[in-house]
């Protein structure tokens, strides 16, 4: 029944112990981000009262959709009383990067019954998709019994903590003054993440490019540059790989 | 907002970030991707997060003309600093501080 005993060890010690080192992995590389996160729950919370929903609609939204760009998106739409189409549509594009990220960890998820992977996709989030390839990317596939426990324990850490924080912008969020800009401390944060993967030619490709389409691409509806951004940085990446320098020698070498 | 339009609404955004989150990962085997969109997908992380720190901190309204503001000079700021010290708390100092400071002095 099970897929996952590669080695024939019938042993249960050593499993288990992988699975709760995976358990206290997660949990210790997400740790550092909370803090950035609990900020961007808060201001989410926030923002949803600020565009006329009720406490209880926002809460709702927030914990069955549990997106929060989504949500930050939704809202200003929902305010104007945008038709339902409209809403979808939108909320759609800026989720699309989702399906990307779907397809990147299938290889990685491809092993679990389907009620963990609809409980995985719950959890998804941008934060806690970064993390998980940071960490098993470098590796061949393998370590199955690590990927639920190391994915599930940063991402329900980081569904707590950001729950908790809407909730608390939702109630309280309208004492504190909008012009402390706190939204930027989330922002800022990201930036912690992205600067250590950029140790390649062909990553600071993609940050130029997708920097610059995202850029222009607040020019677009339905903030569709989120999404084209994506498209334009992975295909610039791809490129810089194949016909750049590193690339090239790498090619070379195989 | 009529909350029958609010509760149609959150059901859209339901079904959305189900299709989106879920749909890949449970029907994925039955898409299979070549290597070369294997490989690209090593940039998506990266991509995203560019994709979503760019507009918060050069924000370019649509239908007016480019600006620069204090937001972008703090996300440098605080790059650097990360850049240097690898430690969040003075990333978000060093952002905080240079953005409040210069609104403060140019506001």
């Amino acid at each position: 029944m099970s897929v996952q005993l590669s080695t024939g060890v019938k042993s249960l010690r050593p499993r288990l112990s992988i699975k709760k080192m995976a358990w206290f992995m997660g949990s210790r590389h997400i740790a550092p981000n909370l803090f950035a996160l609990s900020v961007w729950g808060f201001v989410t919370g926030v923002a949803m009262v600020n565009y006329g929903l009720a406490a209880w609609q926002a809460l709702l939204i927030s914990f069955l959709v549990y997106a929060g760009s989504l949500q930050l998106t939704v809202a200003p739409l929902m305010a104007l009383n945008a038709p339902l189409w409209v809403v979808f549509f939108a909320a759609m594009v800026v989720n699309l990067r989702f399906i990307i990220f779907g397809a990147s960890l299938y290889p990685y998820f491809r092993h679990f019954s389907v009620w963990r992977r609809i409980v995985a996709g719950y959890f998804l989030t941008d934060v806690g998709f970064v993390l998980f390839m940071n960490r098993f990317r470098a590796q061949r596939l393998g370590r199955i019994s690590m990927y639920y426990g190391y994915f599930m324990s940063a991402s329900f850490l980081l569904w707590l903590v950001w729950q908790v924080s809407t909730i608390l912008g939702i109630y309280v969020g309208s004492y504190i003054p909008g012009s402390w800009s706190l939204e930027y401390a989330g922002v800022f944060t990201l930036l912690a993440i992205v600067i250590p993967m950029v140790r390649t030619q062909p990553m600071l490709v993609t940050v130029v490019a997708a920097g610059a389409a995202s850029w222009l691409g607040q020019q677009l509806p339905f903030r569709l540059g989120l999404f084209v951004a994506i498209v334009v940085g992975v295909v610039a990446g791809v490129l810089a790989e194949k016909y750049g320098k590193h690339g090239g020698k790498a090619r070379k070498g195989v | 907002m009529s909350v029958e339009y609010v509760l149609k609404a959150t059901a859209l955004m339901v079904l959305c970030a189900f299709i989106t989150r879920v749909g890949y990962l449970l029907i994925g085997g039955y898409i299979p991707l070549s290597d070369n969109v294997k490989s690209g997908l090593r940039y998506a992380p990266v991509a995203a997060l560019v994709a979503i720190i760019v507009p918060s901190l050069l924000p370019w309204a649509q239908g007016e003309a480019p600006g620069i503001g204090p937001e972008l000079f703090a996300g440098i700021v605080a790059g650097l600093a990360f850049f240097r010290f690898r430690s969040i708390l003075v990333l978000i100092v060093a952002g905080m501080g240079t953005l409040w400071l210069l609104r403060w002095f140019f506001g």
